[in-house]
């Protein structure tokens, strides 16, 4: 089990009732599982940043992910893996 | 009703010493050569501004340019100002709104202000009534009480107006030209030689329609170049986040990325809490009361008008809230009271006032203060620490910065400046270029974007080639650059702190974006592949305007206006020793994050920039074969004239 702190900015928190931060315990490996999981959970997640037609990440979106004190790096590839007190920003 | 045809551009000159007024066209192939707005503007000066010319001398031309594209649904309202700035440069602006179009309404695309009144005044343009009124009455206002003075004055709630405010009238650095209230331009020096001019503002109304050459065609240009911006078909990661929340969202981004100048930039990461409190949430949720767009946007309206709901400063009005306060400040001054933060953007606009000029000098003094180099008693008493301990006494020293009062007169010269008279090595945290201070944007961890700050011919100035990086590599394939005119490895140019393509990238947006600002149009809506692929804006531009220009054509007149940009600046002398970012981005690292100085890496970057613009290497001079193969041989000639270094 893993412990995330997930950002949201704010047109993404309009899918979590404007919650613009929040922890996360998950067994998500991958961002893919993790976005299942928070579309399952908030919905509107899978449609704001998975291009159906290609399955990955939308153009028009972006995904930041780190560890705390770390640079956040881009996340291009969903099957980007994700670890014990990682951050992920999505917007 | 008068339609006016869309391919002559006129000119009203105007001096305000004689009181002579004339309109006459310009050439025709100054229009194929730089399309109009910006570039035409930077012939202008370039053509009738002696090199040596004092800044504040009567001779000193300010120039305001509109486009081909204003008053059309691409010009966005946009304008660029431009005269020689005191720092000695080229200065140029631009702001959005309604006045371009309305300028062209008036029959009139361009106007030269030259001389000086010997009284306050304003300029009246009603069609083709002109007249020099006099503005003693309205001299000293604030810009909000201008506005208000004017639309009563002339009985016309909807003149569009361009105003200086106390901080122009008294020729603090980088005052800037106001207009609807809250839309700035010109801190290059513009507004400080309106004031010297004692020209207080400029009010037009016009009627005539602007005629769109081909009507079918530009309609279809259109929709394609407006599917790259709508919310559902644009390619672009930034395009809902800007739709949804505005810039100052960067603030609670950068402080994750290690992006955000702290304690004038001695830190680049800020508390996360403190982020929030000043980021676009709370922002949009309690302050803002009204949304307001430029000229013919299609997108959510960027202008946000704000009125503080409660506590001290309840019921104070202001407008606009974008990427530069939530830096300058908030985080660079170590302040995390939003309501502070609007009241002193607020009091900026109604002033006059530079925010970037206001927020960099404050921050510069109180790292002075911090290091004990200014005391109290040079601040009149106030506490000059991070943090703001004295709110009401920052809300002051703003004040006596626009009106050159006690301490405010130091701080009114700008931290490059002031920092030379202070001296004991405070020039190393002056965070300015060729004497302008640094905006929102940092550099050691966006090589692009240091080079860009370095050698950007008006001091920082991010709109010259904004955005600040190329679209996804996954929108255009790598063989369909060529064919845009790209030698470009898409992907090093992407990787943000890779020093490889950033020259050539560089000089790629530096050319796009003075075509964007020539037409003109909003290079906020550069977006998608908008800024690699121009094709789209050629359309746009040869349908409305009936100018047959091919492709290439089109691209080069960007490659002329960056080169006319420079050519001005070469003529004042200013060389390669120039284009350098601070001291503090040049030689020092950063805590925290652990983002290297720009030392290693910056002289490689500036040599390709340098090489792939036909520039030479150790001057940074056009070349002689670069300026013939554009068709500015009257550049070479007037270098040759004045013995300039030429290869």
């Amino acid at each position: 089990m893993l412990t995330l702190e997930l950002r949201y900015i704010a047109h993404v928190a309009m899918l979590t009732g404007n919650m613009l931060k929040e922890p996360w315990q998950t067994n998500a490996a991958t961002m893919q599982d993790l976005i299942d999981e928070l579309d399952a959970f908030y919905g509107g997640f899978r449609e704001m940043f998975i291009d159906q037609a290609t399955g990955r990440l939308c153009l028009n979106a972006m995904i930041y992910y780190n560890k705390l004190g770390e640079v956040p790096i881009p996340v291009i590839n969903l099957d980007h893996p994700l670890s014990d007190k990682g951050i992920v920003t999505f917007w | 009703m008068a339609v006016r045809d869309n391919e002559v551009q006129t000119i009203l000159r105007v001096d305000l010493s004689t009181g002579k007024v004339s309109k006459e066209t310009l050439p025709e192939q100054w229009t194929r050569q730089h399309l109009g707005g910006r570039g035409m503007n930077a012939r202008l000066l370039f053509e009738e501004t002696r090199s040596g010319t004092d800044a504040f001398s009567p001779e000193n031309t300010l120039y305001f340019g509109t486009g081909l594209m204003d008053g059309l649904p691409v010009g966005h309202g946009r304008m660029s100002v431009a005269c020689k700035s005191p720092r000695g440069t080229v200065a140029e602006g631009s702001f959005g709104g309604f006045f371009g179009p309305e300028l062209r309404k008036a029959g009139i695309d361009y106007l030269a202000i030259s001389g000086k009144a010997q009284q306050p005044v304003y300029l009246y343009i009603n069609d083709d009534t002109v007249e020099i009124r006099d503005a003693s009455h309205l001299w000293g206002l604030a810009t909000d009480k201008t506005d208000a003075a004017l639309r009563q004055e002339l009985g016309d709630a909807d003149i569009q107006l361009r105003y200086i405010g106390p901080a122009a009238e008294n020729r603090v650095h980088s005052a800037v030209i106001m207009g609807n209230l809250n839309n700035s331009g010109g801190r290059a020096g513009c507004g400080e030689v309106m004031g010297d001019k004692k020209l207080k503002a400029l009010a037009v109304r016009g009627t005539k329609g602007i005629r769109i050459n081909n009507y079918d065609a530009f309609l279809e240009a259109y929709r394609d170049y407006y599917r790259k911006l709508a919310l559902k078909t644009s390619r672009d990661p930034w395009t809902p986040v800007w739709s949804a929340s505005g810039a100052p969202v960067l603030a609670r981004l950068f402080t994750d990325m290690g992006n955000l100048m702290t304690r004038n930039a001695q830190q680049m990461s800020w508390d996360n809490d403190k982020a929030m409190a000043i980021s676009c949430e709370p922002f949009l949720d309690h302050y803002v009361t009204k949304a307001k767009a430029c000229f013919g946007c299609p997108w959510p309206a960027c202008q946000k008008l704000y009125r503080i709901p409660k506590g001290k400063y309840q019921g104070f009005k202001g407008g606009n809230y974008w990427a530069g306060q939530p830096v300058v400040f908030a985080s660079l001054i170590d302040n995390s009271d939003l309501d502070l933060v609007l009241v002193i953007s607020g009091l900026c606009n109604q002033y006059g006032l530079d925010i970037f000029h206001v927020g960099f000098t404050l921050a510069w003094a109180m790292e002075c203060y911090q290091k004990g180099l200014l005391t109290k008693a040079d601040t009149d008493g106030l506490d000059l620490s991070f943090g703001c301990p004295n709110p009401e006494g920052i809300i002051d020293l703003v004040r006596k910065i626009a009106y050159k009062e006690g301490f405010g007169e130091l701080l009114a010269l700008g931290c490059a400046q002031a920092a030379k008279i202070i001296g004991q090595g405070s020039e190393k945290w002056a965070l300015a270029v060729k004497g302008q201070e640094l905006e929102a944007i940092t550099e050691r961890n966006n090589y692009m974007v240091a080079l860009g700050i370095a050698v950007s011919e008006v001091g920082p100035d991010h709109t010259r080639w904004y955005p600040p990086y190329p679209c996804n590599p996954n929108l255009i394939p790598q063989k369909e650059l060529e064919k845009l005119g790209l030698d470009l490895d898409l992907e090093l140019a992407f990787q943000g702190r890779n020093p490889k393509e950033k020259g050539k990238l560089l000089r790629w947006f530096t050319i796009s974006r003075a075509i964007v600002e020539s037409l003109p149009g909003c290079v906020f809506l550069v977006r998608d592949t908008l800024g690699l692929d121009m094709r789209p804006w050629w359309k746009l531009f040869r349908t409305a305007s009936g100018v047959d220009m091919s492709y290439p054509e089109f691209l080069t007149s960007g490659e002329r206006l960056m080169n006319l940009d420079r050519a001005f600046n070469i003529r004042e002398g200013f060389r390669r020793a120039d284009d350098k970012p601070p001291y503090r981005m040049m030689y020092e690292d950063v805590p925290g994050f652990g983002y290297p100085r720009l030392e290693p890496v910056f002289d490689g970057m500036l040599d390709e920039y340098y090489t792939t613009n036909g520039w030479s290497l150790s001057t940074s001079i056009p070349t002689a074969k670069k300026l013939h193969e554009l068709d500015m041989d009257y550049v070479l000639d007037d270098f040759q004239k004045l013995g300039v270094e030429v290869e």
